[in-house]
């Protein structure tokens, strides 16, 4: 399936492939080089497509990358892009340029995204926490954050003083 | 730490704790005319706020949908005298917590608790308010596994969310404990 | 008082700005939203949302816990439609992993659903008139909404937060009993329905309380990414039932109501009349009901899917929510990110309230029916 018409994204997109609408939901996946984001959110809004959704994924263990993932899609047809930009697993380190621009819809998912993996946007209006307190001092959603297996051991018997000694 | 029922006796009462309402008939109602009845000021008092309660408006998450729904027409919270939600503290007695309560949230909890005029009881509503509920689980960051952990609790309704029937019952439960002493937690 | 003096005085009055705090505690919050409004008199000159004080980590548990553990938390990110959300992650999870679901399951999906639905406007009619100021409706409206949650527990146990969905089909048949009383309800909420026109929709004080106040234009919505009724008052004919039908909702025959001001009185016309659509997809639903089992012959314990991302979108109560899954080829899921609705709203509001009353905020935000736990997850 060809890129709707109104969209050109050739140039701005390290690989684009077409997907299987009817396994996973997308019609196709770009992978984008971080410096190109806005123009490849200017070229999508160009077109009359608005950003759908966007994260983050922790793949460190695996990718060695942290990812970002945006998908645009349109109200008139169907057609769903799944756009990642891969950055530099370092935490704080990672980095991208912000999206609100283009599509003020990015402000507050990248809030988000900051919030929850430490991810920061340059240019964004105002990068601070959005879900968790102000004075948090983690990143939620990283991997490595909040293990069950790191838990300290359930205390027994009931909440009541006078344990220990 | 709160308990599910008072302590009978204690403190303040006489040493003859009358019931609220004498028996019919008493041999001095039989001078002074029919219209009389003798009780303690404190019982009557506490009968008085154990019947007029009213719990803040302050819904958490899902089960505030259902301390609504009690509030409603089908269930009519208002024949209990517990109908009159009001929204600013200071003009309410029972804090009913419904919902779950996150981190970014306890300061306003406390806030709220401290403005609210002495007596004052509170109602945990539903698991999370009891435990952590549904959203417990080891090293969970973003909630309190329970409002005990923040204020006193005076009844614990099980349940997520709790029925209006199980919010009723626990609002008659919390009746009967006013009725036995009126102290509530004293701000 | 000479003039000079009145005017530095009134001047004073008139450049004089103050900050005003709305919740997180407040009446007409929904729960626990918190808006910093920037103020000058009454005129909102900047409105700040400040979310969060409904957190409670779904995202984090996805990844902590098997694809069927999750699933009692999906009816609790919007408790409102709950069942919704739980057959949508039901739905995802068999897309993922390529389950079949037997036709008699699908279809009673869909009832519950719709039925799902109409509670959810039922409880946002009563709810958004209560904000400005009709307390009648909120009774009446309740009475009908404890039918509909009759139905629901009596065949799934549960009055707001459903598990009703497996992978694969649902947990319980629907009977006799059910049909019946899902009928006599059809036929008690059209009976109703134009009472509720005569009472709200044509009172000419709400219609002048709610005409041109909040105007949400396409072009805003499309920057934010505003899905539901909200979108579809702004007249654009979005809705993931008929865009990318899911289920089986392409046998049904119904219509996505819209309106063009984008109005408060526009996104309470486009809901009053989602609610006889809904009706309608019930009815049909009902009188093609399969014969069948219920759930497939093996039942799903541990989900296989292959490794990759995956998408899957429906329609809300409160528009477009969607999942994105990575499966890294195990029973936990890598990663599930929530795309809900109300979000996408809210982030709208510093921009849709800018220039706004103060007594107007509470309309608007009663209008867009935002679930805070959703916002939050």
């Amino acid at each position: 399936m060809l890129p709707t018409a109104g969209l050109d994204l050739s140039g701005l997109t390290s690989s684009s492939v077409d997907s299987d609408y009817a396994v996973d939901g997308f019609h196709h996946r770009h992978t984008v080089e971080s410096g190109r984001i806005v123009e490849i959110a200017r070229a999508f809004c160009d077109g009359g497509y608005h950003l759908e959704m966007m994260t983050c994924e922790d793949r460190r263990a695996d990718l060695e990358a942290m990812r970002l993932v945006y998908t645009f899609g349109r109200f008139d047809l169907v057609d769903r892009h799944l756009v990642f930009v891969d950055l530099v697993p370092e935490i704080p380190g990672a980095e991208a340029p912000s999206m609100t621009g283009v599509f003020p819809a990015a402000d507050w998912y990248e809030r988000e995204v900051y919030d929850m993996y430490g991810v920061r946007f340059s240019g964004h209006p105002d990068l601070k926490r959005i879900l968790l307190p102000d004075d948090a001092d983690f990143h939620a959603l990283l991997k490595d954050f909040g293990r069950i297996e790191d838990a300290p051991e359930e205390e027994s018997g009931e909440r009541d003083e006078g344990q220990g000694a | 730490m709160g308990e599910v029922t008072g302590n009978p006796g204690e403190g303040v009462m006489t040493p003859v704790r009358l019931p609220v309402l004498l028996p019919p008939k008493p041999p001095v109602e039989q001078e002074i005319g029919p219209m009389i009845r003798l009780a303690v000021l404190d019982d009557l008092l506490n009968a008085a706020r154990a019947n007029s309660l009213w719990p803040l408006t302050f819904g958490l998450a899902c089960c505030a949908i259902e301390m609504m729904a009690a509030g409603a027409s089908k269930y009519d919270l208002d024949r209990f005298g517990a109908g009159v939600f009001r929204p600013s503290p200071r003009q309410a007695d029972v804090m009913i917590f419904a919902g779950t309560i996150s981190k970014k949230m306890v300061p306003v909890i406390r806030q709220l608790w401290d403005q609210m005029p002495s007596p004052k009881w509170s109602i945990a509503m539903g698991g999370c308010t009891i435990d952590g509920g549904p959203f417990k689980y080891p090293n969970q960051y973003a909630i309190v596994e329970g409002a005990d952990k923040i204020i006193p609790v005076d009844v614990y309704i099980p349940g997520c969310p709790p029925r209006p029937e199980a919010l009723i019952a626990g609002i008659l439960q919390l009746q009967e404990k006013i009725k036995k002493s009126g102290k509530g937690h004293q701000a | 008082m000479n003039s000079g003096v009145l005017d530095t005085l009134q001047r004073g009055v008139e450049e004089e700005t103050y900050y005003l705090n709305m919740g997180p505690q407040h009446p007409s919050m929904h729960g626990v939203l918190r808006l910093l409004l920037h103020m000058r008199g009454e005129m909102v000159l900047e409105c700040e949302p400040i979310i969060g004080y409904a957190h409670r980590a779904h995202e984090k548990m996805a990844e902590n816990r098997s694809y069927i553990q999750f699933l009692p938390n999906t009816s609790r990110i919007d408790y409102l439609s709950g069942m919704i959300y739980n057959i949508a992650f039901c739905q995802a999870i068999e897309k993922m992993a390529g389950i079949d679901v037997p036709e008699r399951a699908e279809v009673i999906r869909v009832i519950v659903c719709e039925l799902n639905r109409i509670q959810s406007h039922l409880l946002w009619f009563g709810t958004f008139l209560l904000d400005i100021g009709g307390i009648t409706p909120f009774l009446y409206c309740f009475d009908d909404r404890e039918e509909i949650l009759g139905i629901l527990d009596r065949v799934s146990g549960s009055r707001l937060t459903y598990s009703y969905g497996r992978f694969g089909g649902v947990t319980a048949d629907i009977d006799d009993v059910f049909i019946s009383q899902t009928r006599s309800f059809l036929d008690r909420l059209r009976g109703r329905l134009p009472m509720y026109e005569g009472l709200v929709t044509k009172n000419v004080i709400f219609r002048d309380r709610c005409k041109g106040v909040g105007v949400i234009t396409v072009d805003q919505a499309r920057a934010y990414g505003v899905t539901g009724p909200v979108l579809r008052a702004s007249g654009v004919a979005y809705d993931v039932r008929k865009a990318e039908p899911y289920g089986v909702y392409d046998r049904y025959d119904f219509e996505i109501p819209t309106r063009t001001s984008g109005d408060c009185l526009a996104r309470y016309e486009v809901r009053v009349a989602e609610m006889e659509q809904s009706c309608r997809i019930i009815e049909q639903a009902l009188d093609a009901l399969p014969e069948g089992a219920i759930e497939p012959a093996k039942m799903v314990k541990k989900v296989k899917s292959a490794a990759g991302e995956y998408y899957f979108a429906v329609e809300s109560a409160r528009g477009h929510f969607g999942m994105y899954i990575v499966s890294d080829g195990t029973d936990v899921a890598s990663r599930i990110k929530l795309r809900t609705p109300s979000f996408s709203v809210m982030s709208a509001a510093p921009d849709v309230l800018k220039g706004t009353m103060i007594a107007d905020v509470i309309a608007i935000v009663g209008s867009v029916d935002v679930v805070l736990p959703e916002i939050d997850r």
